[in-house]
């Protein structure tokens, strides 16, 4: 049984000046432990798509189930993974990264022993009682992504988290998030503009029309996943996925 | 340490100790000159008044009791309207914060009572509270509050949206927003506004008791004018001077600690 379903999902925005159609008619199932990529053309809808999962917007029409529920009662499943790392500057990493329980009041000593671990097992532990600005943006990055996994949720999304970080940062980051992703066993999806960071790292490529965003295509993704992303390539076959969902994207340009 | 590194920690200090003097020098000069023009008659005392007149002025003050009479009347008013200004003001930006639509309603309002110079109402506030304690305080909370909101509300809605949207989307009620998040973030912001205040609550109170005209430093230099003792109108300016300085200080020394603790 898949994860994530998503019925017809549309959705429209209204402004004073008049409706804009983001998302039309989104079909889409994702199992456990895949990590589904969404691509597409900037200001097709993708994060648009992103907040109706957060539950951030209610979709015009159409549904998403997740297991057997429908998404409002399933939000504590869900984590969101925000375009920048968002830590709280005020907030130790360690008090940072329990936020999510602190909101739902559910701070037991159980929930603060299982994010020391998570701290500890990702290399942060001698940064616990730090703020963030001691951190660097990668460290900050890992920190958010521990954020996430710490209300122990079956679905993570991630929200172009990598948009604010130096090319070479950004590489070693995508590694470090794919290995704890694998390593914890979750669903991921993420959101991008990068095409081969889409596809080094998932296991299916979204691929979206300009707006009103509708699937296009979908990749199944049949790279070495024992190696991380970096490496993943260099495999012969990305670059016949990159030139398909490139040609993909350019069409849906004209 | 390289030799390079001792010379620019000694060139730190030389100009540190440049500046000290040169302020120190600046305070002394113009003292100085003061009462030498008194002295040697270059100026009428009487209009010009000299330190050393000041300084007697201020004895007696001190000597009479009066001093702490009336810096006491203008600290009491001028601590009290800032706390409530500072407080209220935050409340209702509170208010507007959690409320779009109310903010939308008053802004008109509060770009007109933002605009009007509250001193103006000074006559109406004496005749509605009385000539007391009371309009001083009403005179200075009304020059602060309005800023007081404004700014605060402004700061509210700068905090990043995906910041809320983290919270929302962890399932955040709207108190816990404000609470683990809009309030925590605007305390730098709090804490600029607590500068501005320091000053405008001496403006209102300063203000208040030149039309309350009961007790206070502002009812001394009004006083001291009207009888022409000049001494005791500078007299009045220099204490002034101290404790504005004083409860600046006291609210920069607030932000260091609160910093420590919050960076």
């Amino acid at each position: 049984m898949p994860l994530l379903v998503l019925k017809n999902l549309s959705h429209i925005y209204h402004s004073p000046s008049g409706e804009t159609e983001a998302l039309k008619d989104i079909t889409l199932s994702v199992n456990e432990h895949e990590f589904v990529s969404i691509v597409g053309p900037s200001g097709c809808g993708k994060s648009t798509l992103l907040s109706i999962l957060a539950g951030l917007l209610e979709p015009s029409s159409g549904e998403v189930i997740i297991g057997d529920q429908k998404l409002a009662e399933a939000k504590d499943l869900i984590a969101l993974m925000p375009q920048r790392d968002q830590l709280f500057e005020w907030r130790n990493i360690l008090k940072n990264v329990i936020l999510s329980p602190e909101i739902k009041r559910n701070k037991t000593p159980e929930v603060i022993e299982y994010a020391k671990k998570l701290l500890e097992k990702y290399g942060l532990k001698d940064f616990m009682y730090k703020k963030p600005s001691e951190l660097s943006g990668g460290m900050r990055q890992r920190a958010a992504l521990i954020r996430t996994l710490v209300g122990a949720p079956k679905l993570l999304l991630l929200d172009e988290p990598f948009s604010a970080l130096d090319f070479q940062t950004r590489l070693a980051v995508c590694d470090d998030v794919a290995n704890i992703i694998a390593e914890e066993k979750k669903t991921a999806i993420l959101v991008t503009h990068d095409i081969s960071e889409a596809i080094s790292m998932s296991t299916k490529v979204v691929v979206l029309t300009e707006r009103p965003a509708r699937i296009k295509t979908i990749y199944n993704i049949e790279l070495d996943r024992t190696i991380p992303p970096l490496k993943r390539r260099e495999q012969k076959s990305f670059n016949v996925y990159f030139r398909n969902v490139w040609k993909d994207l350019e069409v849906s340009n004209e | 340490m390289s030799e390079e590194h001792k010379k620019y920690l000694k060139k730190i200090k030389i100009h540190k100790i440049v500046v000290l003097i040169a302020q120190i020098g600046i305070l002394l000069l113009a003292f100085g000159i003061w009462e030498l023009s008194a002295y040697l008659e270059w100026s009428d005392p009487f209009i010009t008044s000299s330190p050393s007149r000041v300084a007697i002025s201020l004895k007696d003050l001190y000597e009479s009791g009066d001093l702490w009479k009336h810096a006491g009347a203008t600290l009491y008013e001028t601590i009290i309207s800032f706390l409530l200004s500072t407080l209220i003001g935050v409340l209702i930006a509170i208010a507007l914060w959690w409320s779009k639509t109310l903010s939308d309603i008053l802004e008109p309002y509060l770009i007109v009572l933002n605009s009007l110079p509250k001193v103006a109402l000074g006559p109406l506030i004496i005749i509605w509270v009385g000539a007391g304690r009371g309009a001083i305080i009403t005179m200075a909370l009304l020059i602060c509050v309005i800023i007081t909101i404004i700014s605060a509300h402004t700061g509210f809605n700068s905090v990043d949206k995906e910041k809320i949207e983290l919270l929302k989307a962890m399932g955040a009620s709207k108190f816990q927003i404000l609470w683990k998040l809009i309030l925590p973030s605007n305390v730098p912001n709090i804490i600029s506004i607590l500068k501005i205040n320091v000053g405008l609550s001496w403006v209102g109170t300063i203000m208040g008791e030149y039309l309350v005209s009961k007790e206070g430093i502002g009812y001394l230099l009004v006083y001291g004018s009207q009888v022409f003792k000049l001494d005791l109108v500078m007299a009045s300016t220099i204490l002034l001077c101290v404790l504005a300085t004083l409860m600046y200080l006291s609210v920069a020394l607030l932000e260091k600690l609160i910093n420590k603790s919050f960076k």
